[in-house]
């Protein structure tokens, strides 16, 4: 995905600069650049700890019967997506396990219909390790989106250079950085099934690789798929305990503590900013919504004045 | 040929500035809009998923009814008693399943709250064990002190009586009396090894008498992947499921 990102923005930049080029060799003004008065409208859909819920839930009396299912969320996807320009579609983990699709299928239906319905990036829940790394490379491929998983080292096992650290996608200009924080495995997933994973702290993982996405990335918007757990009694590290010790996270997508938010907790930062934290659930009975308007910060205006330069 | 010139450095010189990304325009994020939206019958399922997942979902059903035992009886739960036949049936089947994995365990135990359905008389399928046991819960062995095994059976007192196989006690006011373990009584100066789950080991539902063991074993296999094979074990030798109410848990009036 990064290195798509990249290619087409690669292939954008030379159409963009042959334009330029005829352009300027006629003498004409232009600014080929983004139109910087324009402002952009992003909307972020996400779900967490799906655990295998193909179909809605059963009518059982359970709690969440009737709920939720691929089919429906496929539906209210392309609703949204007719209505906004700007899409983006997450998961923050837990996608196998609960139903048995998984037990019979090792995941590839859950990965199959999160392809079809588009999903731009997931994270890896403690359940993704039900069946070990081979279980996760069992149906990887059915995967047509990548996984952003930060914390977990996982070069000295099969699943080596396979997911990501972070990554970036652009939107009209606006640049998203998404990394994923995983929740310790260590007594959540039989030690077999771990084996050889490194597990990485997840403040200081984010202290190294949001400022990346900020400085270097230049991303206007930085989200964290967290599989961390919304928060906890005893002393954990949770969604709620990681923003106070960071900055600069605009949005963090949560699951595994299966926390059913109507809206999503303003909390503030380590710089007394608000980091939102935002978690729908299980099982696909609700989709995350948030809707983010971008407005260019008009005193940076280098960037437009020496276009202007050149092309004149 | 010095218009190519110009224009290879133009192209050159553009590409460089537009590639350079402090030239990026940076924006402010600002909410807009930020509330979960239900997923429920008012969304139009869509037909092109379903189709995809149809024939899954037809392997899914066929593995599901696969029958892989038969009951003589209608294994009801009754909540109210000291003991019920399903309960009886899940807890005779982990000692079974805990033997298997350290043929020292002599007790079991599970509770009311974790068997969630009844099983019907007649065939039993694959679906029917996951009904009976939805949870990935994991078979766990641990070795308990005889004191623990006490405080264990005082808790069963107090709930009424909780799905047990092993050992045989009566409830008297509440309270444990005539605790016999292989027909002898508990001895709380010896350790016993006793087959449950993750989730009780670790203090679920309450438990008291377990979370402190002297020793554990994990096993990655799931209760529910154990009760199938036990099912079909019971088959393979031509035995059907004939759990009976045998007054292993009594209340003295």
């Amino acid at each position: 995905m990064e290195e798509l990102q990249y290619l087409n923005r690669k292939k954008f930049i030379k159409s963009l600069a042959a334009l330029g080029v005829i352009i300027a060799s006629f003498g004409l003004p232009t600014a080929f650049a983004q139109d910087a008065s324009k402002e952009v409208k992003l909307t972020i859909l996400h779900t967490n700890d799906v655990h295998s819920r193909v179909e809605p839930f059963p009518m059982d009396g359970s709690r969440l019967q009737g709920l939720g299912g691929t089919a429906r969320r496929s539906s209210l996807l392309s609703k949204i997506r007719n209505e906004e320009k700007n899409v983006l579609l997450l998961d923050a983990g837990d996608i196998f396990q609960g139903t048995p699709y998984f037990n019979l299928f090792d995941g590839e239906v859950e990965l199959e219909i999160m392809s079809k319905l588009g999903y731009d990036a997931g994270t890896f829940g403690n359940h993704e390790f039900d069946n070990g790394v081979a279980g996760i490379l069992k149906h990887f491929d059915k995967a047509k989106f990548p996984f952003v998983t930060s914390n977990y080292d996982f070069s000295k096992t099969e699943l080596a250079g396979k997911t990501k650290e972070y990554i970036v996608i652009e939107k009209d200009g606006v640049r998203i950085g998404i990394f994923g924080l995983g929740v310790d495995v260590e007594g959540l997933v039989d030690p077999k099934n771990h084996k050889d994973v490194i597990y990485l702290d997840p403040v200081e993982v984010s202290n190294r690789i949001v400022p990346i996405l900020k400085n270097q990335e230049k991303c206007d918007l930085v989200i964290c798929l967290s599989h961390l757990g919304y928060s906890y009694k005893e002393d954990k590290i949770s969604d709620l305990t990681l923003v106070p010790k960071t900055r600069d996270i605009d949005l963090i997508i949560g699951g595994h503590t299966h926390t059913l938010l109507d809206k999503p907790t303003e909390v503030l930062n380590a710089d007394g900013k608000v980091t939102l934290v935002n978690q729908v659930g299980n099982g696909g009975v609700r989709l995350g919504r948030i809707d983010y308007i971008f407005n260019p910060i008009t005193k940076d205006k280098k960037y437009t004045s020496k276009n202007i330069d050149i092309a004149n | 040929m010095r218009f190519n010139r110009t224009l290879i450095l133009l192209y050159a010189a553009t590409s460089l500035l537009i590639g350079c990304k402090t030239q990026k325009i940076q924006y402010l994020p600002q909410v807009s809009y930020n509330t979960n939206i239900v997923i429920d019958n008012s969304i139009t399922p869509d037909s092109t998923i379903i189709a995809y997942y149809a024939p899954y979902k037809v392997k899914l059903e066929k593995e599901m009814n696969r029958q892989i035992g038969y009951s003589d009886y209608y294994l009801s739960k009754v909540r109210s008693q000291p003991e019920f036949l399903v309960g009886n049936f899940f807890a005779d089947a982990l000692l079974t399943i805990g033997k298997q994995i350290d043929p020292e365990t002599q007790l079991s135990l599970a509770t009311k709250d974790g068997i969630r359905t009844e099983v019907k008389q007649g065939p039993i399928t694959v679906g029917s064990m996951f009904e009976l046991m939805p949870f990935e819960n994991t078979i766990t062995v641990l070795e308990l002190k005889g004191t623990d095994v006490l405080e264990l059976c005082e808790f069963i007192a107090k709930a009424g009586g909780q799905p047990i196989a092993g050992f045989t006690m009566q409830i008297e006011h509440d309270k444990p009396v005539n605790i016999n373990i292989n027909g002898q009584p508990l001895d709380t100066n010896k350790t016993y090894k006793l087959v449950t789950y993750d989730y009780l080991a670790n203090g679920g539902d309450y438990i008291k008498g377990i979370t402190n063991p002297i020793s554990r074993i994990n096993t990655p296999n799931t209760v529910r992947e154990e009760l199938i094979r036990y099912v079909e074990e019971l088959t393979s030798k031509g035995k059907h499921v004939n759990t009976q109410l045998d007054g292993r848990i009594t209340i003295l009036k």
